[in-house]
């Protein structure tokens, strides 16, 4: 794919790109900005109302019942660290398989997923019973000389959330140093100009500096992956740990991993086409890059397919009857509507991307990668409901209705998340400056 | 182009870097002092009483019983406080004048109880069971201190669930002959360690259980 | 827990300063947050004196043996007290009514005397009053009645057994011998008296020995059901139910299913035309003058083979007619009984009054329509809810110049009369009363009355002329003149045993019971069967949110019942199931969902009185409609040409369970062997767990263990309210019970092992397993579960986070989350609840919002036995720890003990053949296991049931 071009022919000089993507940052907020803000800050505060309600009146404010105890708050907890796990995953791969293309896509990536990380971490906090205890999770000296239970899952994924956000962060930071400098040089305005100066840590762009720089990248990406993978791995655990039916199943993690890989992937699309069109970078933000990326939801789609053919597969070859019930009550059971629907978008509507002409269309492409990610919610929240409404005891079968603030919640969440996003796009560029550039002086001079 | 910082800059950027690794453990680390400290669990604190009564002076000095006026400390889970005329079976002999004793000639004429201070305080999910500890040789001191040097009852221990899980953990060294548990003077004889082996034998004590969150917790 | 920081602290000494200061410093920031003020200090109150010495001992229990009544009949209890409070009742092991068990309506009488809205004071014409002005007005209104010698006075009662009262109603009859002296219970037994009646010439009692009888025969007869008989029984007859040589067969033919038929060996699901025909057969074949009946060739191969066990059993056979039988059946029953020389007593009627129940109320109805009557009292009894023509009585009553209404609640009589009066709860007065077998018994107070409220004793001395008599001296006035010997030595033991060792009406010669042809009866259009509320009797208990969340035992239905119709009806009528629908008789109907039961008899839809309550406060009021409206006069148990019209598709009702169902191999879960196979070695299954690399857990000084025998459970629920009242249980309340939440501890599943047409349903009480492998442990990430050194699963409320991973990994679902603060939240919202504090259980913590909860073995019971076995030197003897629900179980259904000592009950019961453990190849080793259920089918009928 080296031989391919990742900018367009007639792609701006430097300095004219360079502009394109300082001046959001630098220059005056447009209207359009200040009304996505506007939309955001509106449907946070919704977000938070739910909170809100839900910390003054209890657990009792949601959907959950005495045997369905979980719902929205794990599923949208699991599928917001999904999302999150791609971005670093992503440019973190790209970076070493020299990627080229990566350079346009990679920050606004890690971006997303820092932001999605953070939101996810959120979720596990307030669904709890009393969420004020939320420390006792973390293992700190106290007078009960009480410690953690080290063999629950909810306490490895504690420090799998942990240690993945702090290390996206200076992953996601290191990337920006180059950046900041440039902010700091052209920005006008000491206060600013030295705020940008200390974040840059006096960044000269020295040979020394930059090959410095490339090495240290490396080297956390190199970090990135293996930690990426068990995240998510680790959540998947939080299910594979149990001895439910439907839920003590091995391929969990790695079948996680992948989910994650294809929802965050959609994501990056989404963010992809919406930037390109903002910031009209249809020059560095190409087609091509679009069509790659299908590609890899693509392949994506296939993997979860196979997954979920493994499930069906081995709760019949299994001939555990409690596994057996578990799998006629998925296909025939009340929530046959909803599985059919999740199937159908994550496995079926991505055989579409097969097409040259669909993966060509940016709007086709986007559209697939929404509805992508309704299915990988779908996917998240029938895991938790079908294994805890048909359990082994008839007597406890019960199904789960949402109420309001469930909703209220997952829909606030994503105006969070968008939010983040508008900020961030008034602080730090959400494409790489100097990586892009990179790209089109090699590309220009190839 | 302008100098954007001062020749310092550097340091403080270290500092901040620092500062930033070392400043949560700090916080951490001071809070846990601060829990453990009599600060927060009130030991050593002095109580005002709606009596002024001296264990110094009844226990030290006069040599009355725990048991007493504690009366159910054998018993029951609660040692139980005297009623007031357990007080008048001596002080309607003597000081039956004495005006520090009002309240408690009040308490008897208007048959109203007297309301002390709660001084040793455990939290409500906490189901601590006198009998049982004095059963077991625990003697008064090991948690309430020296009672009989104390003018003003105070609280002797932290009382926090690290110190109960100390000697729950190791019993042996707090354990005392059944005669000497409500003794006031005693000071061991002998081998502290043999002693302590001893007496864990002669009471039946076995740690197994001693830690189950059950034993305190329901 | 959480400290509140209003409070600022007294003068504080020796902390030094300088370290106070640093460590103002170092704490600063966060730890400012938590300031340097903690909790408020406590108060100790001791007493002022000392009283009787060591009964001062704060936080002991004491027990005190009483009297409750059911229907009017005394059932033995013993309370708890602790610092004067009482907290829990039991059965009184002395008491034959009782033996040591209990029932749901006894367990849950504890809230009742908490209930924050009971009557706290009189109410007359003029607003609230002190009992005093309410004696006043009555004394008043008595004198004037000396004119007419009572002639316009009526007394209404429930019925009366209490030796005291019924001296003391003599009393009153004698100062105005006109007065008329109403009696009547919604849940008679006219049939009974009116069917002996006819068989001996005077109105008897048969009380079967169930301990002798191998057959018995139910003929809509429910024995193992609620009622005053229902613990006696159950334990008699379930201990012949258990498997071995000595098995019992146990036939019931009955319209709806019943707890007596779901313990059956053979049911037949009858209508009252299968019933009479049934009935007829059995007689002819025991050589009775009779016609055969029409019937079903079912009812005709049951009949046969009936009659061959009875004949075969000579002597040691019974047969039942149920309370809502028609008389004629009784009669025949009692034929029956003589024939085979069954081992039934007859007695003399306990209840002395000589009118049935419908005559007395329908006379009282009459009278105070035609305006005879002046003035009226109602005694603890609530016509306006419970009588057919309520309304019309209601009206009648607000006519009256007088009327006054007794009772422990403002219910509809009393918003009806004029004066109402708060009586003291039972616990709170001195009483007596007499067994369904005749056996007296004391109450005595377990606490002084909370309000201005008086003794049913005290209100008719006060008819009687004894205004201000003490309720202790009128108890002891009846019983002082029969004293054998020194009569106090006689008191005193009878308040320590709770029973008077002076022996009831002892089996009379009866005699010969009269052939009596029944009259035939013709098919008729759809029959409505009434039967008594499982957990709310006659309604009587509708303001005890306990039993309002009590499931019914058979369809699991909380807070308002089911039509229950079966199938083909359903089909035929166009009905569905959960349906809502308006059913009734011309212009008296109600509305009620629709459940569609397989179980239920052709031709005949079931529905439980006892709904519909319009004044029982926020707790009872409004839920659904009164059946009792739809009873023609007469009190009918039931009714032909019932008229149902479908409304609309309505919400199902409200349920702890919604699937019963069991095939495949979730058959597993309640096995079910016949006595055959048990006897040629069959297993239910494997009960040795699988293999495992996981370590087993050390064990310490003892292994608590409980075994619950499937085959012995009748499925009452008394151990569900007794372990609520015992453990603090909270309510939550008929909307989260409709988002599937509840509370429960310990819940009885019912499931269906057999066909549609045969469901052959069966219970299985699911407590905490205490699983040795416990799922719930690993994934508890602060160690709230956790496994202690006896076995025990302990949650620790105080360290929970809420997670819920604990019970989302629970194959048994065993834990119960508190979504809401159910502690004061609904149903109590509106109500002032320190007076329910009161009943709490203080050796349990009481637990908060967002806190994981479960049963715990009773093991504040546990360490009660540990602190005594330590303060004594003894070891703790097998049987010394009884968990609440093990005391209240009526069938001695629950066993629990020491895994350690080898000679313990349970020990012995996990190497019976019948044992089995509830998922045993998940391989969590539950110290919870079971014994299979045993039936004991007549291999002469062909579809064993």
């Amino acid at each position: 794919m080296s031989a391919r071009r990742w900018t367009t022919a007639r792609a701006p000089g430097l300095s004219a790109l360079d502009g394109r993507i300082v001046r959001p940052v630098l220059g005056r907020p447009t209207r359009g900005w200040w009304l996505a803000v506007a939309g955001s800050g509106a449907l946070t505060l919704v977000m938070l109302a739910g909170i809100a309600w839900t910390f003054a009146e209890g657990i009792g404010v949601w959907g959950n019942n005495t045997s369905v105890v979980w719902g929205f708050g794990i599923a949208n907890y699991v599928w917001w660290i999904g999302i999150g796990n791609a971005g670093t995953l992503i440019s973190s791969m790209l970076l070493l398989t020299r990627q080229r293309w990566r350079a346009s896509i990679n920050r606004f990536a890690e971006s997303m997923t820092l932001f999605a990380a953070a939101i996810a971490g959120v979720f596990p906090i307030i669904h709890m019973g009393r969420p004020m205890f939320w420390y006792w999770l973390a293992p700190y000296p106290n007078t009960m000389s009480l410690w953690p239970q080290w063999r629950s899952p909810l306490v490895w994924d504690f420090w799998a959330i942990l240690s993945y956000i702090l290390f996206s962060l200076i992953f996601w930071y290191v990337g920006l140093l180059p950046d900041l400098a440039v902010l700091r040089d052209r920005a006008r305005g000491l206060r600013i100009r030295q705020v940008y100066g200390a974040l840059a840590l006096g960044w000269l762009g020295s040979a020394r500096q930059w090959r410095l720089h490339g090495k240290l990248h490396r080297t956390l990406a190199m970090l990135a992956v293996p930690l990426v993978c068990s995240v998510h791995s680790i959540v998947g655990l939080d299910f594979a740990a149990s001895l439910m039916p439907g839920w003590a199943e091995t391929i969990f993690p790695p079948y996680f991993v992948v989910g994650a890989m294809f929802s965050g992937f959609c994501v990056v699309i989404v963010l992809a086409a919406v930037i390109r069109r903002a910031l009209g970078l249809q020059s560095v933000i190409t087609d091509a890059h679009f069509d790659v990326m299908a590609r890899i939801v693509l392949a994506a789609a296939l993997i979860m397919g196979a997954a979920y053919a493994s499930e069906w597969f081995a709760a019949w070859y299994g001939g555990d009857p409690a596994e057996a019930r578990f799998l006629r009550f998925i296909f025939l059971g009340p929530y046959q509507p909803l599985y059919v629907a999740m199937l159908a978008l994550n496995v079926g509507l991505p055989q579409l991307l097969w097409l040259p002409r669909v993966r060509r269309d940016v709007g086709a492409v986007v559209l697939i990668a929404l509805l992508v990610n309704v299915g990988m919610w779908l996917e998240r929240i029938l895991i938790i409901l079908e294994t805890l409404s048909h359990d082994y005891l008839p007597s406890s079968w019960r199904l789960f209705r949402p109420t309001l603030t469930d909703g209220a919640i997952l829909v606030g969440s994503l105006g969070l998340f968008a939010l983040l996003f508008l900020i961030l796009s008034r602080v730090a560029p959400l494409v790489s400056i100097h990586e892009t550039g990179e790209l089109v002086v090699t590309e220009a001079a190839a | 182009m302008a100098q954007l910082f001062g020749p310092g800059a550097d340091v403080v950027a270290r500092i901040v870097l620092v500062a930033l690794v070392v400043t949560p453990f700090l916080i951490v680390g001071s809070l846990y002092v601060w829990a453990g400290s009599p600060y927060h669990t009130r030991a050593g604190e002095t109580v005002a009483q709606p009596i002024l009564f001296s264990h110094a002076h009844h226990v030290g000095e006069l040599g009355l019983d725990c048991r007493f006026c504690h009366a159910s400390v054998e018993t029951g889970r609660f040692a139980g406080m005297p009623a007031t005329e357990v007080c008048m079976t001596c002080h309607s002999q003597i000081w039956t004048n004495a005006p520090m004793l009002a309240p408690i000639r009040e308490s008897l004429a208007k048959d109203q109880p007297i309301q002390w201070v709660r001084v040793n305080n455990l939290p409500d999910y906490v189901y601590f069971d006198h009998s049982v500890h004095v059963a077991k040789g625990v003697p008064c001191e090991a948690c309430h201190g020296r009672v009989a040097d104390m003018p003003l009852m105070r609280q002797a221990a932290p009382l926090t669930m690290g110190w109960c899980l100390d000697c729950h953990r190791n019993p042996g060294p707090n354990l005392r002959p059944r005669e000497a548990e409500f003794d006031t003077r005693w000071t061991g004889v002998g081998d502290p360690a043999k002693r302590a082996a001893a007496l864990m034998a002669a009471y039946h004590v076995s740690t197994a259980g001693l830690t189950d969150c059950a034993t305190c917790h329901r | 827990m959480s400290p509140t920081f209003t409070v600022t602290r007294g003068p504080r000494r020796g902390a030094p300063l300088d370290r106070r200061r640093a460590l103002k410093l170092l704490a600063a920031g966060a730890a400012t947050a938590l300031a340097s003020c903690g909790p408020p200090r406590e108060a100790i109150v001791p007493y002022a004196r000392v009283g009787d010495g060591e009964d001062l001992a704060p936080g002991a229990i004491r027990r005190y043996a009483t009297t409750l009544t059911l229907a009017g009949y005394g059932r033995g209890v013993v309370g708890r007290v602790v610092d004067g409070r009482p907290i829990k009742l039991e059965g009184n092991p002395a008491h034959p009514a009782s033996l040591g068990g209990s029932d749901v309506f006894s367990e849950a009488a504890i809230l009742d005397l908490y209930d924050p809205w009971r009557a706290k004071a009189a109410a007359g014409p003029t607003g609230v009053a002190a009992w005093l002005d309410f004696a006043e007005a009555l004394t008043a209104r008595l004198a004037g009645h000396a004119a007419d010698r009572g002639a316009g006075l009526r007394l209404l009662t429930g019925r009366v057994t209490g030796p005291t009262q019924l001296r003391l109603i003599k009393a009153i009859q004698a100062r105005f011998p006109a007065m008329v002296w109403a009696r009547y219970e919604p849940l008679h037994d006219d049939a009974e008296r009116q069917g002996t009646r006819l068989a001996y010439g005077r109105p008897l009692t048969p009380r079967p020995r169930f301990a002798e009888a191998d057959v018995i025969l139910c003929l809509g007869a429910d024995p193992l059901g609620p009622g005053p008989d229902q613990v006696a029984w159950a334990r008699a007859v379930m201990a012949r139910r258990r498997g071995g040589a000595a098995m019992s067969r146990l036939y019931v033919a009955e319209p709806g299913l019943s707890l007596t038929g779901a313990a059956a060996d053979h049911r037949l699901p009858a209508g009252p035309l299968v019933m009479q025909a049934l009935g007829l057969e059995v007689a002819r074949r025991l050589g009775a003058p009779a016609q055969p009946g029409e019937t079903t060739p079912r009812a005709l191969a049951f009949a046969e083979a009936v009659a061959a066990d009875l004949v075969a059993h000579k002597g040691r056979a019974v047969v039942l007619a149920g309370a809502g039988q028609p008389a004629q059946m009784h009669a025949l029953a009692a034929w029956i009984n003589q024939t085979v020389a069954a081992p039934v007593d007859v007695i003399d009627a306990i209840d002395p009054n000589p009118d049935d129940h419908a005559e007395s109320l329908a006379r009282l109805t009459r009278d105070l329509q035609a305006g005879a009557v002046t003035s009226l009292v109602v005694l603890d009894a609530n016509p306006v809810h419970d009588a057919p023509e309520g309304d019309a009585i209601a009206a009648a009553i607000g006519r009256l110049p007088f009327s006054a209404d007794l009772g422990l609640y403002k219910d509809e009589t009393a918003a009806a009369c004029r004066w109402g009066a708060p009586l003291s709860h039972p616990l709170e007065g001195w009483s007596d009363a007499v067994g369904p077998d005749g056996t007296p018994s004391l109450a005595q107070p377990l606490i002084r009355p909370l309000y201005d409220s008086r003794t049913a004793e005290q209100a008719l001395a006060l008819m009687a002329g004894e205004p201000d008599a003490a309720a202790r001296d009128l108890v002891r006035a009846t019983w002082r003149p029969g004293a054998a010997g020194d009569f106090e030595a006689e008191w005193r033991q009878a308040l320590i045993a709770g029973v008077l060792r002076r022996g009831g009406p002892a089996p009379t010669a009866p005699p010969a019971a009269r052939w009596v042809e029944p009259t035939p009866i013709t098919r008729s259009p759809l029959i409505l069967a009434l039967s008594p509320h499982p957990s709310l009797w006659d309604g009587r208990y509708a303001a005890n949110a306990w039993l309002q969340e009590c499931p019914d035992p058979l369809t699991k239905e909380v807070w308002g019942q089911s039509l229950r119709l079966s199938p083909s009806d359903a089909r035929t009528l166009g009905l569905g199931h959960g349906d809502r629908a308006r059913l009734g008789f011309g212009s008296r109907t109600i509305e009620a969902n629709v459940r569609v039961t397989p179980d239920q008899a052709l031709g005949v839809a079931s529905l439980p009185l006892g709904g519909g309550r319009a004044r029982a406060g926020p707790i009872g009021s409004g839920l659904g409609g009164n059946p009792a409206r739809l009873r023609g006069p007469g009190l009918a148990w039931s009714l032909e040409g019932l008229h149902i019209e479908r409304l609309g598709a309505g919400r199902d009702g409200l349920a702890t369970q919604a699937d019963h169902r069991l095939d495949g191999d979730t058959g597993e879960l309640l096995p079910t062997m016949s006595l055959a196979a048990l006897a040629a070695g069959a297993r239910p299954g494997a009960d040795r767990p699988p293999p495992s690399l996981l370590t087993t857990p050390p064990r310490g000084e003892h292994a608590w263990a409980m075994v619950i025998d499937a085959a012995a459970c009748i499925g009452c629920n008394a151990c569900v309210v007794a372990c609520q009242a015992e453990n603090n249980v909270p309510v939550v309340g008929p909307d989260e019970i409709a988002v599937g939440r509840d509370m429960h501890w310990l819940r009885v599943d019912r499931y269906d092992p057999g066909p549609d047409d045969d469901p052959n349903a069966g219970f299985l009480p699911v407590p905490c397993m205490q699983c040795e492998q416990a799922p719930c442990e690993p994934v508890c990430p602060v160690e709230a579960s956790v496994h202690d050194s006896e076995g025990l699963n302990d949650q620790v409320y105080n360290r929970c986070v809420g997670t819920r991973f604990c019970q989302a990994n629970c194959p048994y679902k065993v834990r119960r989350f508190n979504f809401r603060d159910y502690t004061a939240g609904a149903p109590w919202r509106d109500l002032d609840v320190t007076a329910l504090k009161a009943q709490r259980n203080p050796e349990v913590s009481v637990r908060g919002r967002g806190v994981m909860e479960k049963c715990t073995y009773c093991v504040q019971r546990i360490s009660a036995a540990r602190a005594e076995s330590a303060r004594d030197g003894r070891p703790i003897a097998d049987g010394a720890v009884k968990t609440a629900c093990q005391t209240a179980c009526p069938s001695e259904a629950i066993s629990f003990g020491d895994l350690e000592d080898d000679a313990s009950r349970v020990a012995g019961l996990r190497r019976d053949p019948r044992h089995y453990v509830l998922l045993n190849e998940l391989g969590t080793r539950p110290r919870t296991t079971y014994l299979a259920r045993v039936r004991n089918p007549n291999p002469a009928l062909r579809k064993p049931a």
